[in-house]
C-alpha cells in the first residue's frame, strides 16, 4: 500500500487526475487509473526495498502484461471506453531501508503490443 | 489517418512496386507490420522508433498497423526503414504523403536516424518507370549507383529529418541526372595488362583466339609458370563493355551488394575467380532467399576456375546448363528467379597431382594412375565445353629477365575486335554472335575449308586418334583463327594450329 500512495503523488505531481486506485475486476486488480491528456492511463507499480534483484521496472514479465491488459480491456468495456485511447504506463519505486524513497519515476507507455505475432502468439 | 508512401522491393534482379500504407488508430500503444516483412523488416520496428524520437519527433503512443501492399509477395531487406518512418509520420500529419504520388523512397535507418546504404539501387532506378514513378529518394551513398539510368530524377538525403525537411518543402536538394556514359568512361580503365607478361607467346597467342571466338579454354601448366597470372589479363584484350552489357552486370553487381558505391556503373568486364572450395549454390546461385552466383557475378566476363580438379565434381557438373543456356533459374520454395550467366569459362589446372609431369626440367613423382586418377576429376561433359586446351610451360631465366615489354592490350584487342566484326556480319542470319556456338549444322554451312586443309585434318584424325568430338572443337577453333588472318576459307596453317589446341584429345598424358 506504501508504494501505492507514493505513486498516487507522483501522478498527481505529474498532471495526472486520478480516476480509480485499486479497481478490481474478475481478472484481478488495476493499481492504478488515470486521465492525462485525452489518455486513459493504467498504472501499475512496481516496488523495490533493494536493487539487489535488478529495477523495479524489470519485475514485469510479458504473463504479467498480459495480464494487464486483460484487465484493461475489462475496465475499458466496463466503462464504455474503447474508442479512446489508452496506455499503461508502470511506476518504479526503489525504497532505502523500506522507509525513505531512493528513486521514484513514471515510465510512459512501458507495455505495448509490439510483440503480438499475427500467427496468434507472442514473441520477444 | 491513412497515409500511404511508395517504395520498392527487389526480388532476383527485377524490382517491383510497393506501397507501404500505415493506419493509427486508439487503443493499447502498438506497432505491428503485416504484409509478408522477413526479419529485418520485422525488426525495423525498434529501428524507427529511436529513429522517430531521436529525429525530435513524436512516435505516436497508438496501434498503428503498416501494410506492405501487395500483401501476397514476400519483402526483404532493409530498405523499408525509410518509407515506413515517412509513412507513420505521414499519418501524424507531420508530413504531406499526397505530395510523394511520385516518388520512390529506400533506404537503411541506423538508430540516430542518419540513413544507410543499401543493396539493389540499381534493379529499383531501371524499373522506375514500369513503376510510372519519376522520382527516387535515396540514401546519399546510393545516389551515384542509380544515376546511371536515364530519365529519372534521383534525390540523395542523408536522415530521416532531412527526408522530411525535403518533402515539406522546408529545403530543396538538387536531383542527380542520369550520367551513365561518364561514370561508364570513367571507370573503364583495366589495372593489369598483357605487357606485364614475358615471354609465353604461343600461350597469349591462344588466349587472343579463345578471346576471338569466346572460346572456353584450359589452362595447363606446373605451378608458378603464370596461369593465373594470364588469365586475370584476359578480360583486357575482349572488346570493350558496352552500355546496355555494363547495365545487365552491374544490376547483378547491385543485388549481390557489390557494386562500389562511389563509383556507379562497372566499366571493365568482371573477372571471377572463385576458390575451388566453393559451393554449388555460391557457383551458380542460391540460398533460401536465392542470391546471385560467381557465374552470374561473371556475366559478360570471364569466369576463372583456377585448380580445375579440386572442386568437386558435383560443382562443375552444374555449370553445363548454364553455359549453355546463358542463364540459370534458382528454383526456392519461397521464389524462383532467372539471372544471367554469359561468361566465357577459363580454367587451370596443372598437368599431375606434384604439377611437374610436363616440366623438362623438374622430375614427376606422380605415378601412371596418380596421374590417370588426377585427369580423371574432370569428366569428359565439362571437356567437351572447353575447345582450347593450352600447355603453359615453365619460363626459363632468359625471358624472366628480359627488359623487353610483350605486346599491349590494346594491340590485341584490335586484332581480337575484327575478328569478332567478321564473325557478327556472318553470323546475322544463325542467331549466334561468335563461333564457340556455332552449332553442327553451322560448322557445315560456314567453316568451308581448303582441300589442304581437309587433307591435313584427315590426317590428324587417323594419326593422333582424334575423337568425332575433338573434330567438331578443331573445325570451330580453326575458324576463328582464320578469322584472325581475315581469310574465309580454313586454310591448311589454320587447321594445324587449332590442332596443337587439342592436347588433352592427343593423349599425351596417362
Amino acid at each position: 500500500m506504501r508504494g501505492e500512495s507514493i505513486a498516487v503523488a507522483l501522478l498527481k505531481r505529474k498532471g495526472y487526475r486520478i480516476l480509480e486506485a485499486n479497481a478490481r475486476t474478475p481478472f484481478g486488480e488495476l493499481d492504478i487509473i488515470a486521465r492525462k491528456n485525452n489518455f486513459i492511463i493504467f498504472v501499475e507499480v512496481k516496488t523495490r526495498l533493494s536493487s539487489s534483484l535488478g529495477p523495479p521496472s524489470l519485475a514485469i514479465t510479458r504473463a504479467k502484461g498480459m495480464h494487464i491488459i486483460k484487465n484493461a480491456l475489462y475496465y475499458l468495456n466496463k466503462h464504455r471506453l474503447n474508442e479512446s485511447n489508452w496506455r499503461i504506463d508502470v511506476v518504479a519505486i526503489k525504497l532505502h531501508n523500506a522507509r525513505t524513497i531512493e528513486s521514484a519515476e513514471i515510465i510512459e507507455n512501458a507495455i505495448t503490443v509490439d510483440a503480438y505475432d499475427y500467427r496468434g502468439g507472442w514473441v520477444t | 489517418m491513412i497515409a500511404k508512401i511508395f517504395s520498392s522491393c527487389v526480388i532476383g534482379i527485377n524490382a517491383y512496386e510497393v506501397t507501404v500504407e500505415t493506419d493509427i488508430t486508439s487503443g493499447l500503444p502498438g506497432f505491428n507490420i503485416v504484409g509478408l516483412p522477413d526479419i529485418a523488416i520485422k525488426e525495423s520496428r525498434d529501428r524507427i522508433k529511436s529513429d522517430i524520437k531521436n529525429s525530435d519527433f513524436a512516435f505516436p503512443a497508438k496501434k498503428i498497423t503498416i501494410n506492405l501492399a501487395p500483401a501476397a509477395v514476400k519483402k526483404e531487406g532493409s530498405s523499408f526503414d525509410l518509407p515506413i518512418a515517412l509513412s507513420i509520420l505521414a499519418s501524424e500529419n507531420v508530413l504531406d504523403s499526397s505530395r510523394m504520388t511520385d516518388y520512390i523512397f529506400c533506404g537503411e535507418l541506423s538508430l540516430d536516424g542518419k540513413l544507410k546504404p543499401i543493396r539493389g539501387v540499381l534493379p529499383i532506378a531501371i524499373a522506375l518507370p514500369e513503376m510510372d514513378k519519376k522520382r527516387l529518394v535515396l540514401p546519399k551513398e546510393n545516389v551515384k549507383e542509380a544515376a546511371s539510368v536515364r530519365g529519372i530524377e534521383i534525390y540523395g538525403v542523408s536522415s530521416l529529418k532531412e527526408a522530411v525537411d525535403f518533402i515539406n518543402g522546408n529545403i530543396s536538394i538538387k536531383p542527380s541526372p542520369g550520367n551513365a556514359d561518364i561514370s561508364l568512361k570513367k571507370n573503364s580503365s583495366y589495372k593489369v595488362d598483357f605487357s606485364d607478361v614475358k615471354g609465353q607467346e604461343h600461350v597469349k597467342r591462344g588466349l587472343e583466339v579463345a578471346a576471338a571466338g569466346s572460346h572456353s579454354i584450359l589452362l595447363i601448366g606446373p605451378p608458378g609458370s603464370g596461369k593465373s597470372m594470364l588469365a586475370k589479363r584476359l578480360p583486357t584484350i575482349l572488346s570493350d563493355i558496352t552500355f546496355e552489357e555494363s547495365l545487365e552486370t552491374s544490376r547483378i553487381h547491385s543485388v549481390a551488394g557489390l557494386l562500389s558505391p562511389s563509383k556507379g556503373l562497372i566499366g571493365t568486364r568482371p573477372f571471377r575467380s572463385p576458390h575451388h572450395t566453393i559451393s554449388y549454390a555460391a557457383l551458380v546461385g542460391g540460398g533460401s532467399n536465392p542470391m546471385p552466383g560467381e557465374i552470374s557475378l561473371a556475366h559478360n566476363g570471364v569466369l576463372f576456375l583456377d585448380e580445375l580438379p579440386e572442386f568437386k565434381r558435383s560443382v562443375l557438373e552444374v555449370l553445363r546448363q548454364p553455359m549453355e543456356e546463358g542463364a540459370i533459374t534458382v528454383s526456392r520454395v519461397s521464389e524462383t528467379v532467372t539471372y544471367p550467366s554469359k561468361f566465357m569459362l577459363v580454367t587451370a589446372m596443372n598437368p599431375c597431382l606434384c604439377g611437374y609431369f610436363t616440366d623438362p626440367k623438374r622430375e614427376c613423382h606422380c605415378t601412371p594412375y596418380q596421374i590417370q586418377r588426377y585427369l580423371s576429376k574432370i569428366s569428359g561433359p565439362l571437356l567437351d565445353r572447353i575447345d582450347i586446351h593450352l600447355e603453359v610451360p615453365r619460363l626459363d631465366l632468359d625471358h624472366l629477365t628480359e627488359k623487353r615489354r610483350g605486346e599491349p592490350s590494346s594491340e590485341i584487342r584490335k586484332r581480337v575486335d575484327k575478328a569478332r566484326d567478321m564473325q557478327k556480319t556472318r553470323y546475322k542470319h544463325d542467331g549466334i554472335h561468335c563461333n564457340a556456338h556455332l552449332e553442327p549444322k553451322g560448322l557445315e554451312k560456314h567453316c568451308t575449308m581448303t582441300s589442304e586443309a581437309i587433307e591435313l585434318l584427315k590426317l590428324a584424325i587417323l594419326e593422333l586418334g582424334i575423337s568425332a568430338r575433338a573434330y567438331d572443337k578443331i573445325l570451330k577453333v580453326a575458324r576463328t583463327i582464320a578469322d584472325l588472318d581475315g581469310k574465309d576459307m580454313i586454310e591448311a596453317h589454320h587447321v594445324s594450329e587449332a590442332i596443337g589446341y587439342r592436347s588433352l584429345d592427343r593423349n599425351l598424358w596417362g
